[in-house]
């Protein structure tokens, strides 16, 4: 069989991308106007606004500069302009990211204040743009495609049909060289024996068993009825009863192949040789995305039954449903409609197929319903309480 | 068309592909190998994405999905009847939930 390719951006330090953006990065919630005033001046710049980034302190702190950092290094973007109120965090963020080779420009707030920044900062973007316009797609290996996927406002349909559809996707871009990643740490409950036992290292299990008891522990400490938050409203609505119903499905799109990297927080993807990996992530769409594309996802599968309608600033949002409700009622978020699988009118491989052939087109540029639609939801996961 | 599909032969709940009604005689497929599933005549509506019973299952047994558990029976739940939160509850979370 010929090799598929896709035609991305390869960017300074090999990887490969699928857009190609200017970010506006702020540091901190002080900074978001200053940023989104440069992105509203400036066509081709994406601001991606978050709440956080003051006196945050420890373990809570390294994930937020991760998240940021790791956003501005992603191969979907092109250069990036980090603003930040004090200058040494604002560093710090833009030092990682200039790491990859690409331009990175930090104008501090303290001591110039919005207008002078939101000048400067525009002259540079400006430039920014104009380069990135100059870069060219071209054509690479399927190998180079780092994405991820996550299911959310799940119901029994996507158990049964979306999900094994797309693991049947995530099983051949993987043949293929692609690196995928999964998490949804809490959601796996009732499954977790299972995504172990597709572990063969023993100490990468361990690690895997470690992550998910503490996430687990955590919440249950809480000693609050979980009906509502897991499994959500809307999964009730959809049919689902209990964790262990929603986590049973939800596997259903981790395909079959051998489970071969577990990441922390603050892990960063290894390079090299195509792998599933398991990230520690919330279950929460934003939160999950958001990091994903943070360890380098370049492109997100997202399946859902009663009609998640999330996106990412940088990073295209592919949402496939099996829910013929949902598929109507909600068809402008819909990319892959695969509610005949449902139906058994057509077979798995036909619905994969089709959720693989759209990740190729995607990859190589059309744009998903959630881009179309302005979906930009930037959630970095927040550990605990501010100093 | 099915009205509701089997995920394992162990199974003791089906999932409705369509809206089912109170007293429709319904039939299954298992998804393992398409072939046919039990018939069962439905005793409450049914939406589309919620499970029916395809045993008797009762009060403190498990529910099977997938071929595995997915909870237990709050209450005796009769074939045909739609199972959901109201007749089971998770294993896992919400042990202080009133059983």
């Amino acid at each position: 069989m010929e090799k598929p390719v896709i035609k991305g951006y390869i960017r300074e330090n090999g990887s490969v991308g699928v857009r190609n953006y200017v970010a506006i990065i702020p540091v901190d919630d002080l900074s978001n106007t200053a940023a989104i005033a440069v992105s509203k001046l400036i066509r081709g710049t994406v601001a991606i606004p978050h709440p956080y980034g003051r006196l945050q302190f420890g373990k809570d702190l390294d994930l937020l500069f991760h998240i940021l950092s790791g956003t501005g290094a992603n191969p979907n973007v092109a250069s990036a302009i980090v603003i930040g109120i004090e200058e040494n965090w604002a560093n710090k963020v833009a030092d990682k990211i200039a790491e990859t080779g690409k331009r990175v420009e930090v104008f501090p707030i303290e001591g110039n204040g919005d207008l002078k920044v939101i000048e400067n900062a525009s002259r540079k973007a400006k430039e920014m743009v104009q380069e990135a316009s100059e870069k060219q797609r071209t054509e690479v290996d399927l190998s180079s495609l780092v994405m991820s996927i996550k299911c959310g406002e799940s119901d029994t349909t996507s158990g049964l049909a979306s999900n094994p559809a797309t693991g049947y996707a995530v099983d051949k871009l993987i043949d293929y060289g692609a690196t995928v990643m999964f998490g949804e740490t809490s959601e796996l409950t009732g499954a977790e024996d299972i995504v172990a036992s597709r572990i063969s290292d023993q100490a990468l299990r361990d690690k895997f068993m470690k992550i998910y008891s503490e996430y687990v522990n955590f919440i249950e400490s809480q000693g609050v009825d979980l009906l509502g938050s897991q499994p959500t409203e809307g999964n009730i609505k959809g049919g689902l009863s209990t964790i262990e119903e929603k986590a049973l499905g939800n596997i259903q799109k981790l395909g079959t192949k051998p489970i071969t990297c577990v990441l922390d927080y603050l892990d960063p993807l290894p390079k090299g040789s195509s792998r599933l990996c398991f990230v520690n992530t919330s279950s929460a769409a934003a939160e999950a995305v958001t990091l994903f594309a943070a360890k380098g996802s370049v492109l997100h599968l997202f399946t859902t039954g009663q009609g998640n309608v999330v996106g990412h600033p940088l990073i295209p949002v592919v949402k496939i449903s099996a829910n013929p409700k949902t598929v109507e009622t909600m068809n402008e978020h819909i990319d892959v409609d695969v509610s005949d699988l449902l139906q058994l009118k057509v077979s798995l491989k036909e619905a994969g197929e089709r959720i693989f052939n759209y990740t190729i087109r995607v990859a190589n540029g059309r744009l998903t319903a959630a881009e179309v639609l302005q979906h930009d939801e930037f959630s970095p996961i927040k550990l605990y309480i501010s100093a | 068309m099915p009205h509701f599909l089997i995920h394992n032969k162990n199974d003791n709940v089906g999932v409705a592909i369509t809206d089912i009604k109170a007293g429709e005689e319904v039939e299954g497929v298992y998804l393992e190998d398409l072939s046919q599933g039990p018939k069962v005549k439905a005793l409450n509506d049914i939406p589309l994405g919620h499970k029916i019973a395809l045993k008797d299952i009762k009060q403190g047994e498990i529910v099977i999905k997938y071929g595995r558990p997915i909870g237990k029976a709050t209450k005796d739940i009769k074939i045909g009847e739609h199972v959901h939160i109201h007749n089971i509850i998770s294993n896992r979370w919400g042990k202080w939930r009133s059983q």
